[in-house]
């Protein structure tokens, strides 16, 4: 076997950088993911027709097509069709941001769709209206269901962040790359970062069953 | 009091009430009875509009509340319920649950909605589960918060649905005790219940319901020992 480390000494830094890269654009997607996709699980809960088909039709195809291909149509088509220049940054952002809101759409409606109807009932058989309800009610153990699934998602995101390096962005994956050209050796540059990214998994997923435990020692 | 107009109610084609017509007066006690499926609980939750009837009227204290006009969350405030499974609500204390809507849809201030709770939660015998959840109770537990939460909005009429049919046996008696003392002070009551003692001996009125028709309204006296229908003999003599 042919492994050599010493040579992406010198390059560690670089690529620890792509660290930072990649967890600044996953934390900002994951923040635009969040709040869209609250909205959109709003949406889908009313009984307004335009509203719940506008959600539906959103989920439908941000799910149904793949990831990448967002990607490369936010970041090729917008220069060619409004002459704008995106910055890789933003047309990651955009992507994971809008595509994350369709799922996390669908947690937090599956979420509130999960409490229990008896409390519904009792809170209308008291009088208490629907916005009260929901804020102190219903929401409050909908989270229950909801921070579990959240957690899978954003580790999801993660993980699936590297293909912003298609782009040409500089995050954790690209600069694996960047090194083994600079090298003419894939293979420890790409084990260096694959070793980095189940780090941070390995640390969400830590994150995760530490709230889960935390939620069910609250019932 | 509680009346119903030609009280109609159909889930799709399948018709679960048909044409009730009922008066309930003020300080009434009344057990409605019947099989499974023949629309006892569907008939409660008409009164207080859980359920929005198809056709026909329904009034209480004279008031038609299935006038589109009326604000039915005023109505609900006047009407309590209490749920077969008690659904309190599991992330609030005890104390909570029972403050909460007075507090948020009649607007006591804390201090007084306190005050009334630990009146109530005493008088079901709770006053040492002020800060429990709902979670570390027995069912009986929960079914007397449940009665005390729904008696803190000071409501004229109380609608019982089966209180006592999610409890193992040695819990029924505590509750029913509860209903019972809620009966002698005059409150207006609906109860539907497969107790058919507690009904004899609470109850100023029974009704039958079998196939979504008011078979038999009667005392229970008269119900009991010389019910009328075929279908109250052969319901009676299944159960009893
Ligand atoms: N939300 C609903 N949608 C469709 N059908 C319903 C609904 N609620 C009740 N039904 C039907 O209406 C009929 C009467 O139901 P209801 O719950 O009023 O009966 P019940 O007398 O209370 O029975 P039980 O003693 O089992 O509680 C049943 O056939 C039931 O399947
Ligand atoms: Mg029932």
């Amino acid at each position: 076997m042919n492994l050599d480390f010493s040579q992406i000494v010198p390059y560690i830094p670089f690529m620890l950088q792509g660290i930072w890269v990649t967890i600044k654009f996953v934390f900002v997607s994951i923040l635009i993911g969040l709040i869209l996709g609250t909205i959109l699980a709003l949406f889908k809960i009313t009984n307004n027709p335009v509203l719940k088909g506008f959600a539906n039709a959103y989920t439908s195809i941000f799910r149904g097509t793949p990831l990448i291909l967002q990607l490369m149509i936010i970041y090729y088509a917008t220069p060619q069709l409004i002459g704008y220049d995106i910055p890789t940054f933003l047309s990651a952002i955009l992507a994971f941001g809008l595509n994350s809101g369709a799922y996390v759409s669908e947690i937090i409606r599956a979420g509130i769709l999960a409490v229990d109807k008896g409390q519904v009932e009792a809170a209308e058989a008291l009088g208490i209206p629907y916005r009260t309800m929901m804020i102190h009610i219903i929401l409050p153990q909908a989270v229950k269901n909801i921070l579990p699934a959240l957690m899978n998602e954003f580790i999801t995101l993660t993980k699936e962040s590297a293909i912003v390096s298609t782009i040409g962005y500089l995050d954790l994956m690209r600069r694996a790359q960047i090194v083994g050209a600079d090298i003419y050796r894939n293979f420890e540059p790409l084990l260096f970062a694959g070793v980095i990214y189940w780090v941070m998994v390995f640390i969400l997923t830590k994150l995760g069953s530490a709230l889960e435990r935390r939620l069910r020692a609250s019932d | 009091m509680i009346k119903t107009e030609n009280l109609t109610k159909s889930f799709g084609k399948n018709m679960v009430l048909k044409n009730i017509n009922v008066t309930i007066n003020k300080g009434e006690v009344v057990a409605v009875i019947g099989p499974s499926g023949s629309g006892k609980s569907t008939f409660l939750r008409c009164l207080n509009l859980l359920e929005k009837p198809t056709s026909g009227k329904v009034y209480i204290n004279g008031r038609e509340i299935t006038d589109g006009r009326v604000n039915i969350m005023e109505v609900r405030k006047q009407i309590g319920m209490v749920f077969q499974q008690f659904n309190l609500f599991p992330h609030m204390t005890v104390l909570e649950n029972v403050t909460f809507a007075p507090q948020k849809v009649n607007k006591v201030p804390a201090e007084e909605a306190k005050k009334v709770a630990k009146e109530l939660l005493a008088k079901v015998g709770l006053t040492d589960k002020e800060n429990a959840y709902p979670s570390q109770l027995s069912g009986g537990q929960k079914q007397r918060v449940a009665i005390a939460r729904a008696l803190a909005m000071k409501p004229e009429i109380m609608l019982f649905d089966e209180p006592t049919s999610a409890l193992d046996p040695e819990m029924v008696k505590e509750v029913l005790d509860v209903v019972k003392d809620l009966a002698e002070t005059g409150m207006t009551m609906v109860i539907v219940t497969h107790e058919m003692n507690f009904a004899k001996e609470v109850a100023d009125r029974i009704l039958f319901i079998d196939g979504g028709i008011i078979v038999e309204d009667a005392e229970p006296e008269k119900f009991f020992s010389a019910p009328e229908s075929e279908r109250a003999k052969d319901f009676l003599s299944k159960i009893l």
